[in-house]
């Protein structure tokens, strides 16, 4: 068993190690070779691999000493403008030494940028194409402007299907020299539903507990790990207690650090599992949207999570009387 | 539901005049006039306590009535607009002794009550009864120069009630905290004691909010009081939106109040779902704040401030028009607002929790704030359950000692953690 973090230490070196996004893959090789990048979008959830891709392309681009060449941006890190009047503008118009004479500018998360920001980043991308191109990565395309939409080429990127899933996680078991047992893998891919970084963190917190890994052991992995226990709240609302769910809500925000976007997708997630009658389960979806919405614009979290908390509480309540 | 309590200024109410914090000698004066009425009815058929509120005019009363074993009846002065009531009220004023042979006091509280000229005949009514009132009247008002009373005054023995000074105030709220089992450090009760400026009530209830519940309170869990508005409490605004019947009425609590709208935005978002115990009307509320957010996430994107008249509407009147079928009984303390306090509380963790999410983003590509939702759960799993792997995981991180100790939650696992490092 190695002590480093397994995710990073497995993470593909090149495109032809990649094992998913098979026609992804192909065409950025086709970029690599032809030694031609244009401006890209990577979309798609995440652990699905959009950033070992981009890393990946630079590396078969520009050898081992791809670093020279690339920059990599953390949007959700630094989501405003000035990173764009400044650090990008800055890198993107210096000219690249060596063969190729563009860099590559990898902006994480790009999805968290502010639109004042992707409007600012939009002249950048224009006016410095020939010495840097872009790709931006992101959970949702749509909360990328249009006009940047439209410079670059899209990309969508998929969850891992089961079996390759199943494949690459039992490998990984065995290189490490971990015993993994079958319903262990199951439990995975039922738990992290593709997204690789999860599933392999998980199954690395699980294999540092040094027991055989059963569906179990990674059940108890994950409660633990995951500060997002949104059936509780949800179960906590419906039996009429706002206060309690309210702060278990808080809780996920302030103490964790959960996004609230995150929140809301669990919620919709479960809100189909949940103990309440069937129309208001259509109804809550309705207002679910709205809120992920609002949320979009940039309202508070809590706030607006918490009209949905009471509405729980309400739909909680016509079950009890019978309605 | 919210937990119910009952108010400590009534729970802790004194019940006797050597309870009573400060105002001896108007105490005395008032006992001295009380048992002149042994020989007779004095010149002044009646006494007017008059002072601040909060300093215990009315529980002096309560109390000398317990230890004279006199009968009280006592009446809240704005019942007297009626002819009836104020004939019920002669009626009672013109015997000494009750039916059963004891002594009475008739208490008329609340005199301020009595506003503008639909209350004029009222203290005219009230004036004539105490010339000729056969029991001690008890008149009891913030304000005694009230030009409405001046009348009325030449037939009182005028009683001033002053606030106690801190000291004093002090005393009380030692005699409540260690009732009520509470550990307390000694600069809390003082801190209470001082911002209260005589108002007993107000210390106490202050008190109540703060401590209700606890085992132990510290300086920390007050100090915040200190930007409190000592004219208008918050505690008083936020009752007025939370409990407004009319939308006005709502809306004007905002200037009362001496915080800026989002402050006071938290104040009523944390205490109004503790207030409304029917689901519909807690939705109506909880939609409306979500309404007044929405607003003010317009005010920023535009930068266009006259939408914040939205913000109040939906704040104040949205949430006091949420009230329908709710019934609140007893008594649900005010709090302050609990996400503030875990913001300034948690500030030292999120500065930690941001210190390693930049070292996990420097190896793992992954945002700062990503890492500490996605992958520090899972290192703390492995810092819990096995040293040598999470010594190697802090030593290619390059984590610190001191980021050790916050992962591993535990002293001798991080100690352990680190004689691996090397």
């Amino acid at each position: 068993m190695s002590f480093e973090v397994w995710a990073e230490k497995y993470r593909p070196k090149r495109l032809s190690d990649m094992i998913n996004q098979k026609t992804i893959v192909e065409r950025l090789k086709s970029f690599a070779i032809s030694r031609n990048v244009p401006h890209c979008i990577f979309a798609g959830p995440p652990g699905t691999g959009k950033t070992t891709a981009a890393l990946c392309l630079a590396r078969d681009l520009y050898g081992e000493s791809y670093r020279e060449h690339l920059m990599e941006l953390n949007a959700s890190d630094e989501r405003g403008i000035n990173v764009v009047r400044e650090t990008v503008k800055t890198f993107a118009r210096s000219r690249s030494i060596g063969e190729i004479p563009f860099k590559i500018l990898i902006l994480d998360e790009a999805d968290n940028m502010t639109s004042d920001a992707q409007q600012a980043l939009r002249r950048t991308m224009e006016r410095y194409t020939e010495t840097c191109r872009f790709i931006m990565c992101a959970n949702y395309s749509g909360k990328i402007i249009e006009p940047i939409q439209s410079r670059c080429a899209p990309f969508r990127f998929g969850f891992l299907p089961r079996e390759e899933h199943d494949a690459y996680i039992k490998q990984l078991a065995e290189r490490e020299n971990v015993p993994l047992l079958p319903d262990g893998v199951e439990a995975i891919f039922e738990v992290c539903s593709g997204d690789l970084r999860r599933a392999i963190n998980t199954l690395q917190a699980a294999a540092s507990m040094n027991m055989p890994i059963d569906s179990l052991l990674i059940y108890s992995v994950t409660g633990k790990a995951s500060p997002v226990d949104v059936q509780k709240m949800l179960t906590t609302a419906i039996s009429g207690d706002f206060l309690g769910a309210r702060k278990q809500l808080r809780d996920m925000i302030q103490k964790y650090g959960v996004a609230g976007t995150d929140i809301i997708r669990q919620i919709h997630k479960e809100i189909f599992k949940a103990a309440i009658s069937e129309p208001w389960k259509i109804k809550l979806a309705g207002i679910i949207g709205e809120i992920d919405f609002r949320l979009v614009e940039g309202s508070d979290e809590e706030v607006q999570l918490s009209a949905l908390l009471a509405r729980l509480v309400e739909a909680g309540n016509k079950i009890e009387k019978g309605k | 539901m919210p937990f119910l309590y009952t108010a400590w200024t009534i729970k802790h109410k004194p019940k006797s005049t050597n309870e009573i914090v400060g105002n001896k000698s108007a105490i005395k004066t008032l006992r001295d006039w009380l048992n002149s009425w042994e020989r007779g009815a004095p010149k002044k058929r009646a006494a007017f306590l008059y002072g601040p509120p909060g300093i215990g005019k009315t529980v002096t009363v309560e109390a000398l009535a317990h230890e004279l074993q006199m009968e009280l009846v006592e009446k809240n002065a704005s019942d007297y607009r009626t002819e009836d009531a104020i004939n019920r009220f002669a009626g009672l004023a013109s015997q000494y002794g009750s039916l059963f042979g004891g002594k009475r006091i008739v208490l008329l509280d609340e005199l301020d009550g009595l506003m503008g000229n639909a209350d004029k005949g009222g203290v005219k009514a009230i004036t004539n009864v105490v010339k000729t009132a056969r029991c001690p009247i008890v008149l009891i008002a913030n304000n005694a120069y009230n030009p409405r009373f001046r009348t009325l005054r030449g037939y009182c023995l005028l009683i001033e009630f002053k606030k106690p000074p801190a000291k004093t105030v002090l005393k009380h709220l030692q005699r409540i905290n260690e009732r009520e089992g509470i550990q307390s450090d000694e600069n809390v009760l003082k801190f209470l004691a001082q911002r209260a400026e005589g108002d007993v009530r107000s210390a106490v209830n202050d008190f109540q909010a703060l401590a209700q519940g606890k085992k132990q309170l510290k300086y920390d869990d007050v100090s915040w009081l200190a930007y409190r508005d000592r004219h208008e409490s918050i505690f008083n605004v936020i009752k007025l939106i939370i409990y407004g019947r009319t939308s006005s009425g709502a809306k004007k609590a905002v200037n009362m109040a001496d915080v800026d709208i989002d402050m006071l935005f938290e104040w009523i978002y944390e205490n109004a779902p503790a207030h409304l115990n029917d689901p519909e009307d807690l939705v109506q509320a909880m939609d409306a704040l979500a309404m007044a957010d929405i607003y003010r996430g317009r005010i920023r994107a535009s930068q266009d401030w006259s939408f914040m008249r939205y913000v109040i509407d939906y704040m104040t009147a949205g949430v006091a028009m949420a009230r329908q079928n709710s019934k609140v009984s007893g008594w649900v303390p005010f709090k302050f607002p609990s996400r503030i306090m875990m913001l300034s509380r948690s500030k030292a963790k999120r500065a930690m929790l941001k210190k390693i999410g930049l070292k996990i983003k420097r190896k793992c590509h992954i945002s700062a704030n990503r890492a500490s939702s996605e992958v520090l759960p899972y290192l703390r799993i492995i810092f819990k359950n096995n040293v040598l792997m999470a010594a190697g995981i802090a030593r290619w991180l390059d984590l610190d000692e001191e980021m050790v100790d916050y992962i591993a939650e535990s002293k001798s696992k991080a100690q352990k953690i680190i004689e691996n490092l090397s």
